[in-house]
């Protein structure tokens, strides 16, 4: 497969077919990302989808010769924390009498929303994305960048906008929670005692 | 766990087809022209200087200028220079093989450029009658002179950088920003005939941190990726 700066300049030259190719490339990448962010799938996609419309419309400030990779993280990265915000703000109460539609489970026992959502085999798996859940956003993302994508820190602080040493701290407090959480795993009887209705 | 192999091996996942609006809009591809930030460059620091030549003659240079001790004119004058083509250099050229420009640096010069800017003016300037703070707000005439002079970098800045920044845009806006103050500041160095520390160092100085403060608040409104 084409290297993403020599599909990223065909693109730019008119060529749809090298979308389609850079889509390929990036997406199931950048969507493992958002998912890891976001925890999902309808989400994830959409912010995906966004991601490349901005691509596709920002494309004129691509620079022939660079990785675009990077630039295209940091639009996933930024259009992540819009969607955060937009979420914040457009909080909805539910009145009692409401009804809420149930998410009808598959027969996997995995719900539609969640059914596409990253996976190894292993439980360890489903304890490391739920504990990654566990932790601030930011610390996230830099577990996410630096431990599960193999971005560099300095790569990973490029795409979230900050500095290479406040990318080590947050990658390290996270990862410290983050062994932490797996380490210590809540008590099932306290956790059904004790839990939110 | 305490090594980065220890964590579980995460396949991608599938990701869905393109949406019905980015079909649509491969539809109708058309070429564009990546940006060529070296180019960008000149031009914008061309059509700055040439910008602020033009607001120099409307406004008239200074009548003391043969008075005015060498090595202070040239040194301030180049130095001025430097502050306005620095940040613009870190504001749009990315390092190579990137697309986003420097921003840390940027801001950083930006920062420096600010405070640098004021605390030389008001250290380092030629011998003479202080105003003192009874004639400081008759200086504002300058504030808005330089400020005024900073806003076409600003403006071509933004344009030339709408889309790049998805990270940093405060920061890349703050230099352009500065940028241009350092320009207002040297348009003003050959312009505004008073010598006084306060004046130049708060109101010429000013006017890097004033541009900055302004186009951090407002240039990222262009420049954010919608």
């Amino acid at each position: 497969m084409a290297e993403a700066k020599d599909l990223m300049q065909r693109y730019c030259d008119g060529e749809a077919g090298a979308f389609r190719e850079l889509y390929a490339l990036v997406a199931p990448r950048l969507l493992g990302y958002l998912l890891k962010m976001a925890r999902e799938r309808a989400l994830a996609d959409d912010l995906l989808q966004q991601t490349f419309l901005k691509v596709h419309r920002a494309r004129a400030a691509y620079v022939r010769g660079a990785d675009p990779i990077p630039w295209i993280y940091s639009i996933a990265h930024r259009t992540f924390i819009d969607e955060t915000r937009k979420h914040k703000r457009a909080v909805v109460r539910v009145g009692e009498a409401e009804v809420l539609p149930e998410v009808a489970a598959a027969i996997t026992g995995e719900s539609e929303d969640r059914r596409d959502e990253v996976r190894g085999d292993p439980e360890l798996v489903t304890a490391a994305l739920d504990a990654l859940a566990g932790l601030p956003p930011q610390q996230r993302e830099a577990v996410v960048l630096t431990k599960l994508d193999g971005r560099t820190v300095a790569e990973a602080a490029e795409i979230a906008g900050t500095t290479v040493g406040a990318m080590k701290v947050r990658a390290h407090r996270g990862y410290e929670a983050l062994r932490k959480l797996l380490g210590k795993p809540e008590d099932p009887a306290k956790k059904a005692a004790g839990g939110p209705s | 766990m305490t090594a980065q192999g220890e964590l579980p091996p995460m396949p991608a996942p599938v990701p869905p087809p393109l949406s019905r609006l980015l079909e649509a809009e491969l539809a109708e591809l058309a070429p564009v022209a990546p940006r060529r930030p070296v180019r960008q460059l000149v031009l914008l620091v061309t059509v700055s200087l040439i910008y602020a030549a033009g607001v120099l003659a409307m406004v008239a240079m200074r009548h003391d200028l043969h008075e005015l001790p060498g090595g202070w004119l040239v040194g301030a004058g180049l130095a001025w220079l430097v502050g306005f083509v620095v940040p613009m250099y870190l504001a749009t050229v990315p390092r190579p093989g990137a697309v986003i420009p420097r921003w840390k640096l940027a801001g950083g010069a930006a920062v420096i450029g600010a405070l640098g800017f004021i605390g030389l003016g008001l250290t380092l300037h030629p011998d003479g009658p202080s105003l003192g703070w009874a004639h400081f707000g008759r200086g504002r005439g300058c504030l808005e002179l330089g400020v005024a002079t900073a806003l076409v970098p600003v403006v071509v800045g933004a344009i030339f950088l709408r889309g790049a920044l998805p990270v940093g845009s405060r920061w890349i806006a703050a230099a352009l920003g500065a940028g241009g103050g350092s320009l207002g500041g040297l348009m003003l160095h050959l312009h505004c005939p008073i010598n006084d520390g306060l004046h130049v160092g708060l109101m010429h100085g000013g006017v890097v941190a004033v541009a900055a403060l302004l186009a951090a608040a407002l240039v990222p409104r262009a420049t954010d990726l919608r």
